[in-house]
Formats: C-alpha cells, sequence, structure tokens
C-alpha cells in the first residue's frame, strides 16, 4: 500500500514529453542568444573550462613537433640561417625607406591637416582549434581579451589576410577567416588600382564582386585591402585572382581568387590592434563588421 | 541481447568514456583529419542511452549539445536541440536496436545520425540566416484543405460509404 506522502503511480514523464521540455528549453537557448546576445557569460565560462584542456592536449603535438624538431640536420638548419640572414639584410634596407616614407608621410599630412592614420600594435596569437560549422570559417586563437583584443580586428600572417576576429573570450578568440561565407572585405587590384569588394564563397575561394564586365582584371592579379572601412589597414595582400570568366545572365565579371594567407596551415598570427582605436562604426555597420551576424 | 552488454555501466566507466570523448574532441585537428573526425561525444552520449537510459538521458545531451555549440562557435542550441532529438530517436528504437548486431546495429544508426546532422543546419539556418518570414509554410494549411475537400468530394461523388478496398 501507498503510504502517505508517496505516490501510488509514481512515473517519469515519458520520453516525447521530456524531449518537448527539453526542446523548449533549447529553443529558448536560441532566442537568448541570437536576439539578445545574453549568454556571452556562458560562453566564457564554457571558456574557461575548456581552455586548460585544450592547452593540454595540443601539448602531444607540440612535443611531436619539438622532438621532429629536435632531430633536423645541423647542415639543413645552416642554410636556413643564412637565407634568412640574407633576407633580413634584405628588408633591413626595405624598413629604412619605409621609415623614411613615413616621416615624410606624416610631415605631409601635418601640412595638408589630414587626419593621421591610427598607429598599429602587434599581438602575436597561435592557433588553438580549428572550428567546422555549417555557415562559417573560423578558428580559435589562444589569445582573447587579455592581450587588448577586440571583436572587429583584422588577423594576418606572413603571406596575407587571415580574417577578422569575431568573438572574444577572456582567454580566446574566434576569428572568422576571409574566405567564410559572406564575410566582406574591401579590396584593391594592386596592378590597376581598381577598387571592389572580395567576398568568401567557402571552400578556401574569394569572390571578388560587382566588377564590371571591362574592368582590367586578369588571373594572377593580387587582391589587396583597400583600407576603405578602416577595419583593415590598405595594402595588406588578400588573394591571388584564380579565374575570371564572364556570364551572359549578369552585368558582372565572375571572378574567383584564392586567399594567400596559408588560412588553415599558418599556426602563427598577428592580430593588429589599432591605437588608438579606429572610429567606430555607427549602427547601420561598416561591411566588414556586419558579415559575420552572431 | 546477443551481443549488447547490458551490464557494465557504472558511473565510473560512463563518465570516464564521455571524458574520453570530450577530449579527443579537443585535440587539434586539421585538414583532412578535421572533415572525417567522428563527433565523438554524441556518438559516446547515443551509446549510453542506448544501455544506460536510466542514467544518461536528455539532460545530458543537451549539456554536452551546449558545448558543443560553445566548441564549434555556433549559436547555443544549435546542437543541443539537434543531440536531443538523437537521444529521442534512439529511445524510440532502443528495444529493437538492443537486440541487434554490431553491423545492423550500426546501419539503424545512420539515419539517426543523419538526422542529427541535419537538425544541426536546420537549426542553424533558422538562427542564423532567418528567412523573410514563415509565410512560406502556409501552403501546409492550404494543402491539408485541399485534402480534405477532394478526400470529402470524391467520397460524396461515389456515396456515402463508399471505401478503397484495393
Amino acid at each position: 500500500m501507498a503510504t502517505s506522502g508517496q505516490l501510488m503511480f509514481a512515473r517519469r514523464l515519458g520520453p516525447p514529453a521530456r524531449l518537448l521540455i527539453w526542446l523548449a528549453i533549447g529553443v529558448s537557448c536560441l532566442v537568448v542568444d541570437v536576439r539578445y546576445h545574453a549568454l556571452d557569460g556562458v560562453r566564457n565560462g564554457f571558456s574557461a573550462l575548456l581552455l586548460p584542456v585544450r592547452e593540454m592536449m595540443r601539448t602531444p603535438l607540440d612535443v611531436a613537433a619539438e622532438l621532429g624538431g629536435f632531430f633536423t640536420r645541423h647542415r639543413l638548419l645552416q642554410n636556413e640561417r643564412d637565407t634568412l640572414l640574407a633576407e633580413r639584410a634584405r628588408l633591413a634596407v626595405g624598413v629604412n625607406a619605409a621609415h623614411e616614407l613615413g616621416r615624410e608621410n606624416a610631415e605631409l599630412r601635418a601640412l595638408l591637416k589630414l587626419q593621421t592614420r591610427p598607429g598599429q600594435q602587434l599581438v602575436h596569437a597561435a592557433l588553438l582549434y580549428q572550428g567546422h560549422d555549417w555557415f562559417a570559417q573560423r578558428i580559435t586563437l589562444d589569445q582573447g581579451s587579455g592581450a587588448g583584443l577586440r571583436s572587429g580586428l583584422p588577423v594576418v600572417d606572413a603571406s596575407g589576410l587571415v580574417g577578422q576576429v569575431s568573438r572574444v573570450d577572456a582567454g580566446s578568440s574566434e576569428v572568422t577567416l576571409v574566405s567564410s561565407p559572406e564575410q566582406l572585405t574591401p579590396v584593391f587590384v594592386e596592378r590597376t588600382g581598381q577598387r571592389g569588394l572580395a567576398a568568401g564563397s567557402g571552400r578556401d575561394q574569394l569572390e571578388l564582386r560587382y566588377m564590371p564586365i571591362h574592368a582590367d582584371i586578369r588571373p594572377g592579379d593580387r587582391l589587396l585591402t583597400s583600407g576603405i572601412d578602416r577595419v583593415y589597414p590598405a595594402g595588406v595582400p588578400v588573394a591571388r585572382v584564380s579565374r575570371v570568366s564572364r556570364s551572359q545572365s549578369s552585368p558582372y565579371l565572375r571572378v574567383e581568387g584564392v586567399p594567400l594567407a596559408g588560412l588553415d596551415r599558418s599556426h602563427a598570427v598577428l592580430v593588429l590592434v589599432a591605437v588608438p582605436p579606429p572610429v567606430q562604426p555607427t549602427p547601420p555597420q561598416a561591411t566588414p563588421t556586419k558579415a559575420t551576424p552572431p | 541481447m546477443s551481443t549488447a552488454p547490458q551490464a557494465g555501466g557504472g558511473w565510473p566507466r560512463i563518465l570516464t568514456s564521455l571524458t574520453l570523448a570530450l577530449l579527443l574532441e579537443q585535440l587539434p585537428w586539421s585538414g583532412w583529419a578535421l572533415v572525417v573526425r567522428p563527433d565523438f561525444v554524441l556518438v559516446g552520449v547515443l551509446f549510453w542511452v542506448l544501455h544506460q537510459p536510466a542514467r544518461i538521458g536528455f539532460g545530458t545531451a543537451f549539456f554536452v549539445g551546449l558545448l558543443a555549440d560553445f566548441q564549434y562557435g555556433a549559436v547555443f542550441g544549435q546542437h543541443a536541440i539537434a543531440y536531443v532529438i538523437g537521444v529521442y530517436m534512439v529511445l524510440f528504437v532502443r528495444l529493437r536496436l538492443l537486440q541487434f548486431d554490431p553491423l545492423r546495429q550500426a546501419a539503424q544508426l545512420f539515419p539517426i545520425l543523419f538526422a542529427v546532422q541535419l537538425i544541426v543546419l536546420l537549426v542553424g539556418w533558422l538562427a542564423v540566416k532567418p528567412p523573410t518570414g514563415l509565410t512560406i509554410l502556409l501552403p501546409v494549411l492550404s494543402n491539408t484543405v485541399l485534402w480534405l475537400l477532394i478526400a470529402g468530394w470524391l467520397r460524396l461523388w461515389h456515396g456515402k460509404g463508399s471505401q478503397d478496398r484495393a
């Protein structure tokens, strides 16, 4: 017999009921996150929780790389050192010229009473994790707001633009790659100076949008950031044009490009932190920042 | 219940296996390995739902789904919803699954895992790029009404109570 306080036919909710409850919770999570961005605390919590784990799981590979590096041949290292020294000498000349040009530019700007360009500070970051998502190509870096990162900052590697910081936690940050779908980058063609808008198309490719049909553009042309949006500094290599074709139905050329940066290969990247911070875009946002709705 | 080890699921074993799955996913995968990498955590959760439904269920799946959302930089709830639906589907066919040998179990799980991935896609699509309106769903209603009209009219036409006995 059932004693008082104990249900006679107590049973758990059936799976459909429980499914509905959890679905309701899930949908409310979605709404709260998408509409009100109120779950950043949870994200930070997970980040703090998982960061040490990720660091730890990276060690086997790091150790393997260390061991591999330890056994490289002496001759190889010497050769590499010689090429690096030669390259450094060559670069030093360029840097001197650039300093001189920079000084001259600053003077001219002062004379013309133009606004000075924001200076830059570099933050080194390492690739921590490569996500895979249906809708965006993102990587996670091991530096976060602690190192002065903000969302919207450009990320480059030795050969070109990698992407844009899209979300920042305390100890890590997410970067949306240039090739991510709908990531827009204002660029210009290096050879002709014609400006355009590069949009990621996924699959490690870019697409140069709205190029008039008679535009002078050929496979092999380099695309550099135009700096017109004040998000990316001008002159960072973005992509190399791989194919130019013309379609009957569209008034524009179809221009495809391959990103220059090693988007998923480069393990060390630089984040360009502008000091002082550039003008924040007004609520109808500038093009690259609206590219990834959170 | 030929092959399925029904016993052998104490809390320590469950927690160890799920933690291991979680750790495996934290490895810095890249390139092809990333593309073909299985979703260890999802497989782990579904396995324990199959064998220990009293211990591992919707709650665990939901939490683990939130972790996956964080990990993939997705909207919170995207994977959680999909995992929860996956758990429901496994519970739905659980008794049948337990009868099968591993090969058939895997074959039966394929559509479930496929559905989970599709739901991730669908939820993400609704959340990230919401459609301009849900009016595209209205034809579902009108289709139903049309069905009612046709079926009713046919029944009237052929006389009351006439039924297809093919």
